[in-house]
């Protein structure tokens, strides 16, 4: 299959160069499976199998993109997408930059993120996997809903500035289990991500899943009195912070366009708690990495904040052309952001964080629910606690709060009212499925604790 | 094939599928053009094909999606095997609500394809506009026009036949600035959907060039305002603000799959209940909300929905009280066997899919607030002892269960004894749901009333970006925190 759509690549090419064309070519296939349950019932079974072409035409400075859902045996309607993006240009405007059409030095290819078995799952096996993971924990009142979504992402590149290509393909697996109590309102989750196949592990998700509706089958919620609590974050909360700060703490456009809560200023000064190192790191398969850009750059562990100290902007090609800067190699379609672990060693899972000695009342929140930006400049997110929120009292015991709602920036979030990190760190898969597949997953610590941040609303029923 | 898709889906019922449908798309293209800081950022155009089919087998769904139709059959056989597979684990076998079969067409209504507007007029009409916004005190100037135009066909085994085509037109502008400390602030402008069609012709050139001078001068005016203050205040809502505080807390909490618990892995639940039906007083006397998917020009209008039903006008809150949701085939009949009443006479014809390749859910149609006995703006402000105005999201973030919500807008005046004082700016409020609707003390007139379309309302997973409309009134809600 590789060699078809190279080949199919090569004709396009051919094709472009013989009308005097200059094109960048950007297939995209993926085969797509989705096993989606609510109520405990299977709510949906769906697969699908899609490529798509985006044909990118350049003359001069002006630019202008055709996308097509095709198929490779379409080779005669795939160049009329090109011949239309060609017209298309002919009409577009002259950008006031240069835009570059990337010159690939030499072919490259990376399966290494790819394993059959886990891109080859059954149906089966999926609905397996979650007859194991709820496994004795529904009831009449307790229903089990979620994803297992998995698939094979394919990306392929060509252009007329170089006969190379660029060839990525890999699997990927996004396993989302919740329990909810359908009169009470509850509802708890646990979450996988998986690069192969023995990453999923249904009994250690059940684990959690069963922890967690211990709690909340034993305890009353309550409404939290509003004010300042000392919060740990699980790892889908943070990972939810952590893409934000992409758009407005540290991306190079942003900055020039007014969208950062960070300026050029800060390069070198410590903005962060010095607990906190943040790495783009494309060596950690977990992430679903590019090695390379989709100009060609060669991707290596590229450090953003070290110890607190801001490292760098991330720069994608199109904005370093218009404001004049250099490209990072973050032409991507995600990075692979580490955020790297802390100093605590004794807090694995949430029973050990439950466990733990703590000198005053602690809220965990693992999840973050409609996050958005209040106020770029001032880095000021807002977003509402979910699935699983547990109040540790000072004494040790365990109450279950309502959902709460926090509006802070991330400047207080990770600044110096972070407390500890803890040492095991797990990738969380962050993947949406709107438009074309492009698996993403960051990897942070289990658990992140910041000190004296203010609930903002605190909910009296689900 | 039209025979093909008839056939495989005779085929299927004969191996036992109690329902299939299909949905062709021949075509759906789509254009977007975007201009930053005079930059034609984006020209790109797109065209897809295929089709998607949804079985039903022994009570569970199974669906199965292709641009590829040079097997069909084997499409038809691996839908058919999804749903097999998902019949292993059913604990509520899926009914349909019943329906006539139906043989029709649809075509929204549109003066000028915009397919046909030749590239070059395109650009030319964002760079006026860009042109326009290019004003002293502006720092980024973004302009934007989406198009798309789509044919969808389809067939179910229940003997209906619908072919719709489906044209769109979205657009527009915004400006932003900086304070002295760096901050940044915007303003934007999006058209309201006016007249009776939903094409090219919508791009008003005068409407967009008046609105540009207006965005700028109140851009500037917040870039040197005072900070919103926190405290307890009246809100008054103008239709940008309010359309989003209907989608999101009327639209979404409303949703019958939502309230089922059939969203609860992804999007989240509501705080409705079926019980709730009839008897919740979900916000004050003045309230009237209906799901309306027969406006002419909004893409909240489709002539039938992707289970066959066709579109129509459905109260959802009479005087405040919660008569109704937005529902399709399956949800009405499991909401009505789960409540063991009837609620639901039957679809209200709002289950659509975004493409080929997704499943129909319930989606929002036209959420609208019915206009009210207050009057104008004027007359609303007049009557305000304390208070703001409000206009054009800047962010928003709700509940799972659409209890609650965080809201940011571009500007905001205070209004004290019946006038506006002063601009301030980063205006926020929230407020619980319920507390918030029965808050609701003056509903603006008919020349308050406004529709406006989202285009990107996401939900479902595989995840689904859907096009609707809000027609809303400007509304005052009192005791409402802001500046948070």
């Amino acid at each position: 299959m590789k060699e078809r759509i190279l080949q199919t690549l090569s004709d396009l090419r051919k094709y472009a160069l013989e009308k005097g064309y200059e094109v960048t070519l950007f297939y995209h296939e993926e085969d797509s499976y989705l096993m989606r349950f609510a109520n405990s019932s299977i709510s949906l079974n769906t697969n699908e199998h899609l490529i798509r072409l985006d044909i990118t035409a350049y003359s001069g400075r002006k630019r202008a993109s055709y996308e097509l859902i095709t198929d490779l045996g379409k080779l005669d309607e795939m160049k009329k997408g090109v011949d239309i993006a060609a017209e298309m240009v002919q009409h577009a405007q002259p950008l006031t930059y240069q835009p570059t059409v990337p010159v690939f030095a030499k072919s490259f290819s990376d399966e290494s993120g790819f394993d059959a078995v886990l891109a080859n799952i059954s149906n089966e096996a999926r609905l397996q996997y979650f007859n194991t993971a709820a496994a004795g924990l529904e009831t009449e009142a307790v229903k089990l809903s979620g994803i297992f979504s998995s698939g094979t992402n394919i990306i392929a590149q060509v252009n007329t500035r170089s006969e190379h290509t660029q060839y990525f393909k890999t699997s990927d697996a996004q396993v989302t289990a919740v329990l909810s109590h359908s009169a009470l309102k509850w509802e708890v989750t646990a979450e996988q991500s998986a690069n192969k196949k023995p990453d999923l592990d249904p009994a250690a998700l059940r684990q959690e899943l069963a922890f967690l509706v211990e709690h909340y089958q034993a305890d009353a919620p309550q409404q939290i009195p509003l004010g300042s609590y000392d919060i740990v974050f699980g790892t889908a909360a943070t990972a939810e912070m952590l893409g934000f700060m992409n758009w407005i703490v540290f991306n190079g456009g942003s900055l020039k366009r007014g969208f950062s809560c960070l300026a050029e200023d800060k390069l070198g000064k410590k903005v962060f708690s010095d607990k906190f190192t943040l790495v783009d790191d494309p060596t950690r398969l977990e992430t679903f990495p590019f090695k390379r850009d989709f100009t060609g750059i060669v991707r290596k562990p590229f450090p953003i904040f070290q110890d607190g100290v801001f490292q760098a902007f991330t720069w994608f090609q199109d904005d370093a052309d218009e404001f004049g800067a250099k490209a990072t190699g973050h032409t991507v379609g995600h990075k692979s952001l580490v955020l790297k672990g802390g100093d605590r060693q004794d807090v694995k899972s949430l029973p050990d964080l439950v466990k733990s000695r703590r000198d005053k009342d602690v809220l965990y929140i693992p999840f973050l629910h409609y996050m958005n930006i209040v106020n770029p400049s001032k880095g000021i997110l807002t977003g509402s606690s979910r699935f699983g929120a547990l109040l540790l009292k000072q004494d040790g015991s365990v109450t279950v709060p309502f959902n709460v709602r926090l509006t802070q920036s991330l400047l207080d979030i990770f600044g110096d009212k972070v407390a500890w990190l803890s040492r095991a760190t797990v990738p969380y898969n962050s993947s949406q499925s709107y438009g074309a597949r492009n698996p993403t997953a960051l990897i942070v610590p289990k658990f992140v604790q910041v000190n004296d941040l203010e609930i903002s609303h605190s909910n009296s029923s689900y | 094939m039209l025979d093909k898709i008839k056939q495989n889906i005779q085929r299927l019922q004969g191996l036992g599928a109690t329902y299939v449908d299909t949905r062709w798309y021949p075509f759906e293209e789509s254009n977007n053009l975007m201009m930053w800081n005079g930059n034609l950022k984006s020209a790109t155009s797109a065209r897809e094909s295929g089709v998607g089919i949804r079985v039903l087998y022994k009570g569970a769904w199974g669906f199965s999606a292709s641009s590829d139709l040079s097997d069909l059959a084997a499409l038809y056989d691996k839908a058919f095997d999804n749903a097999r597979v998902a019949a292993e684990r059913v604990t509520f076998p899926i009914r349909l609500a019943e329906k006539d079969a139906i043989q029709a067409k649809f075509e929204s209504p549109c003066a000028v394809n915009p397919f046909e507007v030749p590239l070059a007029d395109k650009v030319a009409f964002l760079k006026d506009m860009d042109e326009k916004l290019n004003q002293p005190g502006v720092f980024q100037r973004f302009c934007d026009m989406t198009f798309v135009r789509k044919q969808i066909v389809f067939v179910d085994s229940e003997g209906s036949h619908i072919e719709k085509i489906i044209t769109e037109a979205f657009s527009t502008m915004q400006v932003s600035g900086l304070d002295d400390q760096g901050a940044t602030y915007e303003r934007s402008f999006r058209p309201s959907l006016k007249g009776d069609t939903r094409g090219w012709e919508t791009l008003d050139r005068q409407l967009f060039s008046e609105n540009a001078e207006r965005i700028v001068k109140e851009m500037n005016q917040v870039r040197a305002a005072d900070e919103c203050p926190k405290e307890d205040r009246s809100v008054i809502l103008l239709p940008n603000i309010m359309f989003l505080q209907t989608h999101e807390t009327i639209g979404h909490a409303l949703e019958l799959d939502r309230i089922l618990g059939y969203e609860l892995a992804y999007a989240g639940g509501s705080f409705v209940t079926l019980d709730d039906f009839g008897k919740l007083r979900y916000g004050s006397q003045k309230l009237t909300a209906r799901a309306d998917a027969t406006l002419p020009n909004s893409p909240g209008s489709f002539g039938y929905d992707d289970d066959g039903v066709p579109a129509q006008d459905n109260l959802l809150i009479d005087k405040g009280i919660l008569v109704g949701a937005i529902t399709g085939r399956q949800m009405v009949e499991e909401a009505n066997a789960r409540a063991k009443r009837q609620i639901f006479k039957g679809s209200g014809g709002a289950n659509r899919a975004t493409s080929f390749y997704r499943v129909p859910i319930e989606r929002m149609t036209n959420i609208n607030i019915d206009p009210g006995q207050d009057g104008t703006l004027d007359d609303i402000v007049s009557h305000t002892e304390k208070g703001i105005v409000l206009d054009t999201e800047r962010s928003w973030s709700i509940g799972s269960n659409r209890e609650q919500f965080h809201f940011g807008t571009e500007i905001g005046w205070l209004v004290e004894d019946g006038k506006i004082t002063k601009v301030v700016r980063n205006p926020t409020y929230k407020g619980a749901t319920l507390k918030f609707w029965n808050s609701l003390t003056a509903v603006g007139d008919r020349s308050t009333w406004q529709v406006k379309y989202v285009d990107n309302c996401g939900k479902g997973q595989p995840n689904q970006s859907m096009q609707l409309g809000h027609g809303v009134p400007v509304c005052r809600f009192d005791d409402v925190r802001i500046g948070e």
